[in-house]
């Protein structure tokens, strides 16, 4: 049986508070290949910016998730928390 | 005295268009789009009335294409804006600056599962760079200027904008005093200028493989410059064709799945790849991990994620190709790679010389590039037709040569070719097209008809879907799928019908008189090649092959 390595991400998306980001977000990380593991949003009212915490699964690199997050509009940045970053087979 | 009447959220819509330098638009009216559509009879910007949606929505991306503008088309709710996708999702696939408006039903219906109401705003996430819905009048204003400068901003793209038909009435109360510009945009590394230097100036076999993004980039002086300066052979993607100047010596033609084969042995052999406004698709690499095994990659992009995408590039340059690429422009010395690719690509050169009396779609294509006016600019459908004319038409500038090329999209060359004539009208325009093809969106002959637009139209006819002929002939057996279209209308019966002139030739004696007679014609006409519906586009590299193991013949 073919066995695919999957590495799990933890990424920390800094937007604007504006409509549908969080579909766009999610849009874009399932059409680039990576499995949506969990979600946490919460937006900033004073200043309207959205901190949106994703952990997602893939065989491809996370640089390709973030590139592609990175150019939606409502996006101020992308990190990835390199203590959540684990490898497993699925 | 009559008095003035308040400036309503359609008017506004024409209002900004207008800031922007828009004086044509493309599009269907419908009953969530009505006020937009009687704002529109005030206006002075000139609507073109399609006879399908997605007709406008090609044409948009037509005049954006020919004139380097932005495109707009307009759609009523519902069924109007779903028929615009296609439109858009090509838009997307090919980077061209597009912004759609859609009526919406008023926003309180919205939700409702109200006549004619669909998600467009949802439904565009997948197919549009970025969309907006406006819900508030104070809104539009801002929104629109935005759509604008995300159409044209970094690697361009389609923008819709749905505004329900309460905005579209409500009086605008509130103007906006300055405009606010874009705050998240991608800050992009500096470029490794030096590395780059070092690969260049090492490298015994480089390759310059050009795409669309330098058309778009207006980078076209400058790419042929560099190509000049560095001496280095250069390829061609199928939308970066006219790029390169056809006729310099170590330019090699298009490479990829029917691609030269002077074009596809050099990339092989390359041991540097400059790849400017390119972006390792799939009908170009082949088999992906045996596209140029051996080359080292230098990248040029406007976009952060096309780097390393599908290769890894050892420098990657980010940013204008217009101010980027000069810096790299050393002379190089590379004189027996050159010879070696001259000798190569003509060994390899086109050959017209086809037996019997049957029309040779090459020959065809290549009469109409020899006979065509400079400057034309030639738009085509989907399929083997499209094959031809790339490899055998010859084109002086991107913007002359408007293909579908990320999405491949039937049905996109009469209302690209419409949107082309429209903007550059004093410039001949020839939609190539197919038997197939052209029936996806044949109802726009109407919109020639009505505004007497002189496109020419060449019609390749086999009487089949040729590509997917062609595919299942050779791999799948010869069971041949419904491929067959041998029932197709009488063509040239359809032309007169819409009061196009037109003409049927089946012999290659008739060909040059006829095209001549074609382009002669003041108004739009239609000419007719019936071909052998056996005809193959070669050379072809099979799917999940190696560019260089291509098949020459059955």
């Amino acid at each position: 049986m073919n066995s695919t390595t999957l590495n799990d991400y933890q990424l920390i998306i800094i937007a604007d508070d504006r409509q549908v980001v969080l579909e766009r977000i999610l849009q874009v990380t399932r059409y680039r290949g990576f499995l949506i593991n969990g979600i946490n949003a919460q937006v900033n009212t004073g200043n309207k910016v959205a901190t949106i915490t994703l952990l997602v699964s893939s065989s491809r690199p996370i640089t390709l998730l973030i590139d592609q997050i990175n150019k939606l509009i409502d996006i101020k940045g992308v990190t990835v928390d390199n203590s959540a970053t684990q490898q497993c087979s699925a | 005295m009559t008095e003035s009447k308040p400036l309503t959220g359609g008017g506004l819509l024409f209002e900004v268009l207008q800031q922007h330098g828009v004086e044509h638009v493309f599009g269907y009216p419908g009953g969530a789009i009505m006020p937009i559509y009687d704002a529109l009879y005030d206006s002075d910007v000139q609507h073109f009335l399609c006879r399908h949606e997605q007709g406008a929505a090609f044409s948009a991306v037509g005049y954006a294409r020919a004139a380097g503008k932005v495109g707009v088309c307009l759609a009523t709710s519902g069924p109007g804006a779903t028929n615009l996708i296609t439109g858009l999702a090509d838009a997307l696939a090919d980077s061209i600056p597009v912004v759609a408006i859609t009526g919406q039903v008023p926003t309180s219906a919205m939700g409702s599962d109200a006549f004619q109401e669909i998600d467009i705003f949802g439904l565009s996430l997948a197919c549009t760079k970025h969309s907006f819905q406006v819900t508030d009048i104070n809104d539009l204003e801002k929104v629109l200027h935005q759509a604008f400068e995300i159409a044209l901003e970094g690697r361009q793209g389609p923008v819709l904008v749905d505004i329900p038909k309460d905005v579209q009435l409500a009086e605008v109360t509130e103007r906006l005093d300055k405009l606010s510009h874009l705050e998240n945009k991608v800050h992009l590394p500096l470029a490794d200028i030096s590395n780059a230097l070092d690969l260049l100036t090492h490298a015994q076999q480089p390759i310059l493989y050009v795409g669309g993004g330098v058309g778009m980039a207006n980078a076209v002086e400058e790419t042929r410059q560099f190509a000049k300066e560095t001496g280095m052979p250069s390829v061609s993607t199928l939308k970066g064709l006219g790029a390169m100047n056809p006729e310099d010596e170590n330019y090699l033609g298009m490479l990829g799945m029917h691609g030269t084969k002077a074009a596809n042995n050099a990339v092989q052999q390359c041991d540097l790849l400059v790849v400017v406004g390119a972006r390792f698709d799939d009908r170009v690499t082949g088999k992906l991990n045996e596209f140029a095994p051996n080359a080292k990659v230098i990248h040029f992009d406007i976009d952060t994620a096309e780097i390393n995408k599908r290769r890894a590039a050892n420098v990657a340059i980010l940013g204008d190709l217009k101010a980027n690429l000069p810096l790299l422009s050393v002379p190089l010395s590379i004189a027996p790679w050159q010879e070696k690719l001259q000798e190569m690509k003509a060994d390899c050169a086109w050959r017209y010389d086809h037996p019997g009396e049957n029309i040779f779609a090459p020959a065809v294509l290549k009469a109409v590039s020899d006979l065509m006016p400079k400057n034309t600019c030639v738009t085509t459908d989907v399929g083997q037709h499209q094959m031809w004319a790339a490899q055998h038409m010859d084109f002086n500038d991107p913007c002359n040569f408007l293909t579908s090329g990320g999405m491949g999209t039937m049905g996109f060359g009469l209302p690209a070719a419409i949107g082309a004539q429209i903007s550059r009208p004093h410039d001949t325009v020839i939609a190539v097209s197919g038997d197939g093809s052209i029936m996806m969106n044949v109802q726009e002959l109407a919109t020639i008809k009505r505004y007497q637009i002189p496109v020419k139209i060449v019609l390749i006819d086999n009487a089949k879907l040729g590509m997917v002929r062609q595919w299942q002939d050779l791999f799948f057996d010869g069971r041949l799928s419904e491929t067959d279209l041998s029932d197709n209308p009488d063509f040239v019966m359809l032309s007169t019908a819409f009061d196009i002139k037109s003409k049927q030739i089946t012999k290659k004696s008739e060909v040059n008189a006829a095209v001549e007679e074609m382009l002669d014609h003041d108004g739009p006409y239609l000419l007719q090649v019936k071909i052998d519906a056996a005809e193959n586009v070669w050379p072809l590299v099979p799917p999940n092959t190696a560019n260089h193991k291509m098949m020459e013949s059955v």
